[in-house]
């Protein structure tokens, strides 16, 4: 039987090659979309993670909006105890967010102050790499800073008074590494902490929103400058696997269950967002395959009903000869078969070869400039596999093809032998 | 006399149309093992529905069919094809060979549908085109065979499986006169030596002369 539905298959050479490739092309687009839209999905969480955001945060529990911790934790060492003993972290640091102002002679201009332990924040973000002068804070960095409030005292060190920051938000302040910038916060007892800290680092990322309005200074210097001594607003930490987040999100929430004031996040808590874009992006790709599994269906059902009228006289041979029904439609069913496994052949080989140029020389996509004001996003987005999807697109193929071979295949099977004989 | 192979009881055809046609009107036969029978009868007389019916492709309005005492004419689709299969072999008149499969494929067709062991099935395939003359011919496909020769290959098809009856439908109808009588004699040749039962339909008197037995139809009805 097979070698016979093979041999209908290419009896109408053209219109099967026609059917084929619109079912090989279209299972092609379909992998070029999921590719693209689950490179942007992971590109989108791995700069927001490996940005800012980490892959975990521990914060105080009666916080609510989650990217801006405004209660500070006490006693972070047993979070960090947590962490530390927790085979999924890769690494941790602790971290205060707070807004400030910072002014120069030319001029102030408001900012998210990160304060950050640098050594292990380097191995958390990538802000380190997008240095372009100066540093990103020299080692020993971390240590304590001083606090120059009111009261007006110096800082101890040059380099835990550094401060890093974008080089957009450096030409508003005419300023230069080397020079100095005063950094204005409110203090946990209500006052207003300042203290003038040195240059250290320019950073571009192509981000508008990172490169204007992120500074980064040492955590010690920030906790002294808010009199928060010892204390920090949360702690952050990166996966092995990011994939990993909610299992490990989970254990951490676990074993900190007896600290009652304190809450474990995932990055999927923090920049919900992008969990909703990927929503969105995840039933557009729906509603795209669904169009597309349709077409592909109105294809086989045309080409199998085409063949079905051409052969009524053939099937009623083949029932004269004693092919049971069931037999006639088990024959077109496996004829549309073998249209949908040899599209899914052609569509994964020609889908796979445009994943595998893309993801070798890149797609240029004006959305990453877009997506870029909010984060550092690149331009060119280089297409990775999707094999799970993409092979569970194959199979819809091959299912679609199958499915709409059901109406032709009932028909056949429903000939009476002696009409279709009569068939011209 | 022996019991008849085929025994066909009062039956009748009336198509549902604007107005009921009766295709074949409450008509009486038998026939017997080993017979190389024709029916005979004009165009529209109704030879071919007899056939259909006799050879299970159609049911009867009314009356029944018997081989060998079995009734056959109202088996279910299934049960039907599987009688056909065991039981009947057909010849058409436009030859009606599949064209995607070679001579031999096409012959041995039955015996895939009966489930036979692929080596038996060629070995008979082939066995059967020998009888008709085609044996050289059994990688070819229809498209490359005369007229004639698909014919005898239909023929070959038609008794691969040993049934009880051929049914030939006007089997020489797009054959020239030279080549119908060529095949004329291999059916006659095979009922001879073979002890293959025909039982076919014809308007030629050319062809019916070579009948043993005739019974003619006209408006569905016997002649006498």
């Amino acid at each position: 039987m097979l070698r016979l539905a093979w041999r209908n298959v290419w009896r109408n050479r053209r219109r099967s090659l026609i059917t084929v490739s619109s079912l090989g092309f279209g299972l092609a687009a379909i992998m070029f979309g999921q590719s693209l839209i689950k490179t942007l999905q992971a590109q989108l969480v791995e700069k927001a993670t490996g940005s800012i955001t980490g892959h975990l945060q521990v914060q105080h529990r009666s916080i609510k909006d989650y990217k801006f911790p405004d209660r500070y934790l006490e006693r972070p060492e047993r979070v960090e105890a947590a962490l530390r003993g927790h085979p999924g972290i890769a690494a941790y640091g602790k971290r205060i967010h707070v807004t400030g102002l910072v002014s120069t002679p030319v001029g102030s201009v408001g900012a998210l102050v990160c304060a950050v332990e640098p050594d292990k924040e380097r191995r958390i973000t990538t802000m380190a790499g997008h240095i372009t002068r100066g540093s990103y804070f020299e080692e020993g960095a971390c240590r304590k800073g001083g606090r120059s409030s009111e009261r007006g005292r110096s800082p101890s060190t040059e380099g835990a008074r550094g401060i890093v920051m974008g080089e957009k938000l450096a030409q508003r302040l005419d300023l230069r590494v080397g020079e100095k910038a005063v950094v204005m916060a409110q203090a946990s007892d209500g006052s207003m902490g300042a203290g003038a800290f040195k240059l250290v680092g320019l950073y571009r990322t192509g981000s508008t929103a990172f490169d204007s309005q992120l500074v980064y200074i040492p955590l010690a210097a920030a906790q002294e400058l808010l009199a928060v001594e010892g204390k920090v607003n949360h702690i952050v930490a990166k996966l092995r696997d990011v994939r990993e987040a909610d299992r490990v999100k989970r254990e951490l929430a676990e074993n900190l269950g007896a600290e009652r004031d304190l809450q474990v996040l995932s990055w999927k808590d923090i920049d919900h967002e992008i969990v909703g874009i990927q929503r969105y992006q995840d039933g557009l790709l729906t509603v795209v395959l669904a169009v597309v599994f349709l077409i592909v269906a109105l294809g086989i059902l045309n080409t199998l009903l085409m063949s079905l009228f051409e052969r009524v006289r053939e099937f009623g041979v083949l029932m004269a000869v004693g092919a049971r029904p069931a037999w006639v439609m088990k024959l077109v069913l496996i004829e549309a078969a073998c249209l949908g496994f040899i599209g899914s052949a052609l569509g994964l080989g020609v889908g796979s070869a445009i994943i595998a140029y893309y993801g070798r020389w890149g797609l240029a996509l004006p959305l990453g400039d877009a997506i870029s004001y909010f984060m550092p996003f690149p331009s060119v987005v280089f297409l990775r596999p999707a094999w799970a999807s993409h092979l569970g697109a194959g199979l819809c193929v091959m299912a679609v093809s199958f499915l709409a071979a059901l109406a032709p295949a009932l028909r056949a099977g429903r000939l009476r032998p002696a009409e279709a004989l009569r068939h011209v | 006399m022996s019991e008849p192979l085929i025994e066909v009881r009062g039956v009748s055809k009336v198509y549902d149309g604007n107005s009921k046609v009766a295709a074949v009107n409450s008509l009486s036969l038998e026939f017997h093992a080993g017979e190389f029978s024709a029916i005979a009868g004009p165009s529209g007389s109704g030879k071919t529905t007899l056939l259909n019916i006799i050879g299970t492709l159609d049911r009867p309005t009314h009356g029944e069919v018997r081989y060998e005492g079995r009734r056959v004419s109202h088996l279910s689709r299934e049960e039907a094809a599987n009688f056909r299969l065991r039981s009947l072999g057909f010849v058409f008149q436009a030859y009606n060979l599949i064209p995607v499969l070679t001579a031999v494929e096409n012959v041995e067709y039955p015996l895939v549908l009966q489930g036979a062991p692929k080596g038996e099935r060629r070995s008979r395939a082939l066995e059967t085109l020998a009888w008709v003359g085609l044996e050289q011919f059994a990688s070819r496909r229809p498209d490359h065979l005369s007229g004639g020769q698909q014919q005898r290959v239909a023929v070959a098809r038609s008794i691969v499986h040993r049934p009880m009856v051929v049914l030939a439908d006007e089997p020489t109808a797009n054959l020239d006169s030279k080549t119908a009588a060529s095949l004329l004699d291999l059916m006659e040749a095979l009922n001879r030596e073979r002890g293959v039962t025909f039982l076919f339909s014809s308007h030629d008197s050319a062809v019916l002369s070579r009948a043993r037995r005739t019974v003619h139809m006209r408006d569905g009805k016997l002649m006498p």
